[in-house]
C-alpha cells in the first residue's frame, strides 16, 4: 500500500504540471533503553511513518508530507504542495530557480544485514546488560567515584520507499544501534561530568544487536574511566603562549574532520543555502583546488563503510552513494552534493542527500567523515615531539558558522618532553583558525577509529547519525591555552 | 476515523480504554494534530515552501509498577490497538520501578487562555518573507537568509486518573540573517502566537542595519570585558530554567545542584517558567501527566526557588509536581526573564569600555555540572567605547562559567523580546543584560 501510495503522489504531481517529482515513504522505529545509577527509566518506542513529497514546480521547490496514509490524504497533500511552489514560483528570479542535476536512475533494493535481529533483542535483556556496565562504575576507580551515571542503548529501524519522475525506485530498510554513557565524576569533592566515550560520543553502527555485543562494553566503559581519571586529577596548567606540538587523539581528530573539513564542503552551505541556520562556509563555489593545508592533509567522507553509522547505498534523490575525496595532500578536490547543488557546478551528484524522517526535506549531510590514515605509530609520534600537548579526549568544542575559528578542550591531555609522555595536563584549550589546522598536520597514524555522533543541520532540525573518524594525528608548531 | 477534532478525541479516548483494557494501573495518552508551513529563502530568493499536517500520538503506561512511553503516528483504530498491544508487551517484560508514583488525580482546573490565533494558519507566508527580504535590503543588506515558519497545533489529554483536557497553541517564528558582505551580518528575529503582533519588516529591518554597521570588522585582544548581551544571546547561553529541572539535578549535570534556597545570582536576577504567558509565546494549559501547569519562580530576587517536577521526581525529592511533566524529563514550559531598570540605550551609554554581542550559536560545556561553557558570537558583535557603540569585531568566543555569569549581570534592560529559534527551542522572553569580567578568546592562525 505505501508503495502505491508513493506511485501515485509522484503521478499525482507531473498531473498537476509539476516538472519533477519525488515520494518517500519512510517508517522510523525507535527503541530507547536508559539505566540511571543501576536503575532502569521509563524505555520509549517510537514509530513515525508517512510520505514525504518534493516537488518543482514552475522553478520553485516544494516539500510537504503527511502521516495519514490513505488516497485522500495523499492526493491532497499533492494538491497543496504543487499549489504552494507554484505561488511562490513569481516570486523567485529566473537565476534562482531551482533545476536538478541529470542522473541515472537508481533502481535498487538494499539494506543492512543482522546477524542478531533488531527486533528479537528484547527491552529487558537491553536494560539487563546496562546493569551489568553499570556494575563496573558502582565503585571509585583510581579514587574517582562516579556518583550519577546515566547509561543507555538505542535502537533504532529506518525503513524507506522512494521514487522520482526521472524513473528511480529504491528500497532500503536499516537497522542501527547505538550506546551512550554520561556520568558524574568526583575527585576529592571536586566534581566533573564527563562521557565515556569522551565528547559526548557513542558507539555502534549499522546491524543488529552483534554491534553493540562486539563493542565489548562491559571490559570498554570501565577502561575508558580508568583512562579518563588522570584528566580529571590533573591539576597543572598546559603550557601557554608558546610555539609547539600538538598530537590529537582519533576521538578528537575525527571531530575535527566533520566539523572543519566536512561541514564547509557542503555545497549547500557553500550556496548560501543554510545561511540564516547551520550558517555558510568559508570556501566559496570557486574554491575547489584551493590548497587548505599541507601535504599530510587527506579526508574523506564515505557513506558505503560496511556496519558505520552513516551508511548507505543510495541517497534521498536516487543517487548512488560512492567514497567522496573532500581534501587530498591539503587540497579541497570534492564538496558535497546534491542534484540542485550539482546542476549548479555543472557536475554530477556525488550521493549526499538525506532526510532523516518522511516530514523532512532531504538535504546535503555527511555519511562518515574520516582523516585518512597515514603509516606512522604513535610511538613514533611522540619520539619525534621535543615540546608538546598529547589531546587525547575532549568534551567542549564549537565552531564559528563559517568553519574558520574553531576550538576542542582537552579531558585527557599530557605533557611531551623530550619523546616522552609527561604528566597530564588540566583542560588544554585548543583554539585555531581551520586553514592553520590543517595546514599543521605533518603526520597521521595508522590507528584509524570511529565514533559515532549525531549531526544536527536544517530547519526544522535534522539529526543525522554519522561517525566521525581519525588516526592519531600530529600538528607542528601551534599553540594551546588554558581555561 | 475522522482526523477532525472529535476524530482526535476519540483517537486518544481509544488508546486510553485500551491501556485500562490493557490491565494498565496508569494511562496518560495525549493526542495532537499540527500544521506546520514553512518558506525558507536565502540570497534575497525563496528556496522552499513547506507544509506538515501530523497527527502524533503519545503514551504513557504503567502497570505493576513497571513504566513505558511511546510515541506513534498511526492514528487509526487497528495502528493504536496494535500499537498498545505493542507497548503492554514490552512493558510487562520491564524491571519494576522503584521511583513509580500514580498519575496524578483529579479534579483538575484547567486555566483557559491559550496563545491561539487561528488566522496564523492562514498567514501570507511569501508576502511576508518578501517584505523581510526587502526591509533588510532598504537597511543596507546585500543578501537576505532566514525562514518563516507557522504552527498550528492542537493537543488533547486523557489520563486513567482523570486528567481531561484540550489545548491549542499557535505560532509565527520568523529568522532574519542579513549580510552586507561576507564578513558583515546581522540577525532579526520576529517571534509571538499572534498575527497582529508579526513584525516581519522590523526583523528584516534591523538585520540589515546590523548586517551594514558590521562592515570590516577587526579583531578584538583576548582578554576579559564587561559584555552586554542581547536577549537572543541571553536566551541561549542562561538556560536557568533547564537547569532547574529535577532531571538535570538528578543526573548530576546541573549547576543548580544543592543550591535550592540559595543565593545563584545578583538580586535583580528573576526567572519564571510561566504556564501560559498572556499574550506571549506558546506555553501549555497541561503537562505530560495531566497535571494544570502553573507559574513557577525558578529564580526570584537572585535566589534558586523551585526545581521543576514531575509526580516521579517530586516523590523522589518529597516535593510537589510543579506541573512540567515530561514523563522522564520535566521541562519548563516557557521562560521568563525579569524586567531590568535600565533602556538597552543606558546600558550602552553606561559602559566605557565593553563588547555588545548580538547572537551567537553552537553553546558547548566542559563541565555541565559546573557550569563552564563556551559559545561562538555570531553576525553583528562591536566594541562599546566611552557610552556608544564602535568597531566592528569577528572571531571571538566567550569562555566562562554560568553561575559567575549569574553573580555577575550589572544591569538588566526594561526591553524583553520572546525568542525562539535554531539555538532557543523553549519559548523564552528574554532582556538584554550587562556581565562584567567576561572572558573572551579568539582562534589563532593565518
Amino acid at each position: 500500500m505505501s508503495q502505491d501510495l508513493v506511485h501515485i503522489a509522484v503521478e499525482r504531481a507531473l498531473q498537476r504540471g509539476c516538472e519533477y517529482a519525488e515520494a518517500r515513504w519512510q517508517r522510523t522505529s525507535d527503541q530507547l533503553c536508559y539505566v540511571r545509577n543501576g536503575e532502569a527509566e521509563p524505555s520509549v518506542i517510537s514509530d513515525a511513518e508517512g510520505i514525504g513529497v518534493r516537488v518543482i514546480c514552475e522553478g520553485a521547490l516544494g516539500f510537504g508530507a503527511t502521516n495519514l496514509l490513505d488516497v485522500a490524504s495523499v492526493t491532497e497533500l499533492v494538491e497543496n504542495v504543487a499549489k504552494s511552489a507554484r505561488g511562490a514560483s513569481s516570486s523567485i528570479k529566473e537565476e534562482r530557480k531551482v533545476r536538478f542535476s541529470s542522473e541515472e536512475p537508481g533502481v535498487a533494493k538494499w539494506g543492512v544485514e543482522e546477524k542478531k535481529k533488531a527486533e528479537d533483542v528484547s527491552l529487558e535483556s537491553i536494560i539487563a546488560f546496562l546493569k551489568e556496565i553499570d556494575a563496573t562504575l558502582r565503585s571509585p576507580i583510581a579514587d574517582v567515584s562516579f556518583p550519577n551515571r546515566n547509561l543507555a542503548v538505542w535502537k533504532g529501524i529506518d525503513e524507506k520507499y522512494y521514487e522520482n519522475s526521472d524513473g528511480s525506485r529504491v528500497e532500503s530498510r536499516v537497522p542501527r544501534f547505538q550506546y551512550y554513557g554520561t556520568m558524574l565524576a568526583m575527585y576529592e569533592g571536586k566534581p566533573t561530568s564527563i562521557s565515556i566515550p569522551p565528547g559526548y560520543s557513542g558507539l555502534g553502527g549499522t546491524g543488529g544487536w552483534e554491534v553493540i555485543e562486539n563493542l565489548d562494553l562491559v571490559e570498554y566503559v570501565p577502561r575508558g574511566a580508568l583512562e579518563i581519571t588522570a584528566g580529571i586529577k590533573a591539576s597543572a596548567s598546559p603550557p601557554s603562549g608558546v610555539t609547539l606540538d600538538v598530537i590529537l587523539g582519533p576521538n578528537v581528530a575525527g571531530l575535527t574532520s566533520h566539523e572543519s573539513c566536512g561541514h564547509p564542503g557542503e555545497a549547500d552551505r557553500i550556496l548560501g543555502r543554510e545561511g540564516a541556520q547551520a550558517g555558510e562556509s568559508f570556501l566559496k563555489p570557486d574554491k575547489l583546488g584551493m590548497q587548505i593545508g599541507s601535504e599530510e592533509a587527506f579526508v574523506s567522507d564515505d557513506p558505503t563503510i560496511p556496519g558505520s553509522m552513516g551508511f548507505y547505498l543510495y541517497d534521498d534523490e536516487g543517487v548512488r552513494a560512492r567514497r567522496r575525496k573532500l581534501i587530498t595532500a591539503g587540497r579541497f578536490t570534492e564538496f558535497l552534493q546534491n542534484r540542485a547543488t550539482a546542476y549548479y557546478f555543472n557536475i554530477k551528484s556525488n550521493g549526499s542527500s538525506r532526510a532523516v524522517q518522511y516530514d523532512r526535506e532531504p538535504i546535503i549531510r555527511m555519511g562518515n567523515t574520516l582523516i585518512e590514515p597515514g603509516d606512522w605509530t604513535f610511538d613514533e609520534m611522540i619520539r619525534d615531539v621535543n615540546r608538546g600537548v598529547y589531546i587525547k579526549s575532549f568534551m567542549e568544542w564549537n565552531i564559528d558558522d563559517k568553519r574558520l575559528n574553531q576550538r576542542y578542550v582537552g579531558l585527557e591531555a599530557f605533557l611531551i618532553e623530550a619523546g616522552k609522555l609527561g604528566p597530564a595536563v588540566k583542560n588544554p584549550v585548543f583554539e585555531i583558525t581551520t586553514p592553520k589546522y590543517w595546514g599543521s598536520i605533518d603526520a597521521r597514524a595508522k590507528d584509524l577509529e570511529y565514533t559515532c555522533g549525531t549531526c544536527g543541520k536544517g530547519d526544522p532540525m535534522q539529526g543525522a547519525p554519522v561517525f566521525f573518524g581519525a588516526p592519531h594525528i600530529r600538528l607542528r608548531n601551534v599553540r594551546v591555552g588554558s581555561r | 476515523m475522522s482526523t477532525g477534532t472529535s476524530g482526535l478525541q476519540a483517537t486518544v479516548d481509544l488508546a486510553l480504554k485500551e491501556g485500562i483494557r490493557a490491565g494498565c494501573s496508569d494511562v496518560s495518552i495525549i493526542g495532537s494534530r499540527s500544521l506546520t508551513s514553512q518558506v525558507r529563502f536565502s540570497n534575497n530568493s525563496i528556496t522552499l515552501v513547506n507544509s506538515v499536517r501530523n497527527i502524533t500520538i503519545d503514551f504513557y503506561l504503567a502497570k505493576n509498577r513497571r513504566r513505558i512511553l511511546g510515541s506513534s503516528s498511526n492514528p487509526t483504530e487497528r495502528g493504536v490497538r496494535s500499537f498498545v498491544q505493542r507497548l503492554v508487551s514490552a512493558c510487562e517484560s520491564l524491571p519494576e520501578s522503584k521511583d513509580y508514583a500514580p498519575l496524578p488525580s483529579g479534579p483538575f482546573h484547567y486555566q483557559k487562555r491559550g496563545n491561539y490565533d487561528p488566522k496564523v494558519a492562514d498567514a501570507p507566508l511569501v508576502d511576508y518573507v518578501n517584505e523581510a527580504i526587502e526591509s533588510a535590503l532598504r537597511s543596507g543588506a546585500l543578501r537576505v537568509s532566514g525562514s518563516l515558519n507557522t504552527e498550528s497545533t492542537q493537543s488533547i489529554i486523557s489520563t486513567s486518573a482523570g486528567a481531561n483536557a484540550d489545548d491549542k497553541v499557535s505560532m509565527m517564528l520568523l529568522n532574519v540573517r542579513a549580510f552586507a558582505d561576507d564578513n558583515a551580518s546581522g540577525h532579526g528575529l520576529s517571534c509571538t502566537s499572534f498575527i497582529s503582533d508579526f513584525r516581519a519588516g522590523e526583523a528584516g529591518r534591523r538585520a540589515g542595519e546590523y548586517a551594514k554597521m558590521s562592515l570590516h570588522p577587526v579583531q578584538l585582544e583576548q582578554g576579559k570585558y564587561d559584555v552586554i548581551f542581547l536577549s537572543t544571546v541571553v536566551a541561549n547561553i542562561l538556560p536557568v530554567a533547564g537547569a532547574a529541572s529535577a532531571f538535570a539535578i538528578q543526573t548530576g549535570m546541573s549547576y543548580l545542584a544543592d543550591k535550592l534556597g540559595q543565593r545563584v545570582g545578583v538580586e535583580s536576577l528573576g526567572v519564571m517558567d510561566q504556564a501560559v504567558p498572556e499574550r506571549g509565546l506558546g506555553g501549555r494549559s497541561f503537562d505530560d501527566e495531566g497535571t494544570p501547569t502553573q507559574d513557577n519562580d525558578v529564580i526570584s530576587r537572585g535566589t534558586f526557588s523551585t526545581i521543576l517536577h514531575n509526580t516521579t521526581t517530586a516523590k523522589k525529592f518529597s516535593a510537589k509536581s510543579t506541573g512540567n511533566a515530561g514523563i522522564i524529563v520535566p521541562r519548563p514550559n516557557t521562560v521568563v526573564f525579569e524586567k531590568g531598570g535600565v533602556t538597552f540605550d543606558e546600558m550602552i551609554k553606561d559602559t566605557r569600555n565593553g563588547v555588545l554581542i548580538t547572537n551567537n550559536w553552537y553553546t558547548r560545556y566542559q563541565n555541565q555540572r559546573t557550569g563552564e561553557y563556551s559559545t561562538v558570537p555570531r553576525d553583528a558583535a562591536f566594541k562599546i567605547k566611552d557610552g556608544a557603540i564602535a568597531e566592528p569585531l569577528f572571531g571571538l568566543r566567550v569562555s566562562d562559567s554560568i553561575p559567575r555569569q549569574l553573580s555577575s549581570i550589572e544591569a538588566i534592560s526594561t526591553e524583553r523580546e520572546w525568542i525562539k529559534w535554531w539555538e532557543v527551542d523553549t519559548p523564552t522572553f528574554a532582556p538584554a543584560m550587562k556581565i562584567s569580567g567576561v572572558p573572551i578568546t579568539r582562534a589563532v592562525g593565518s
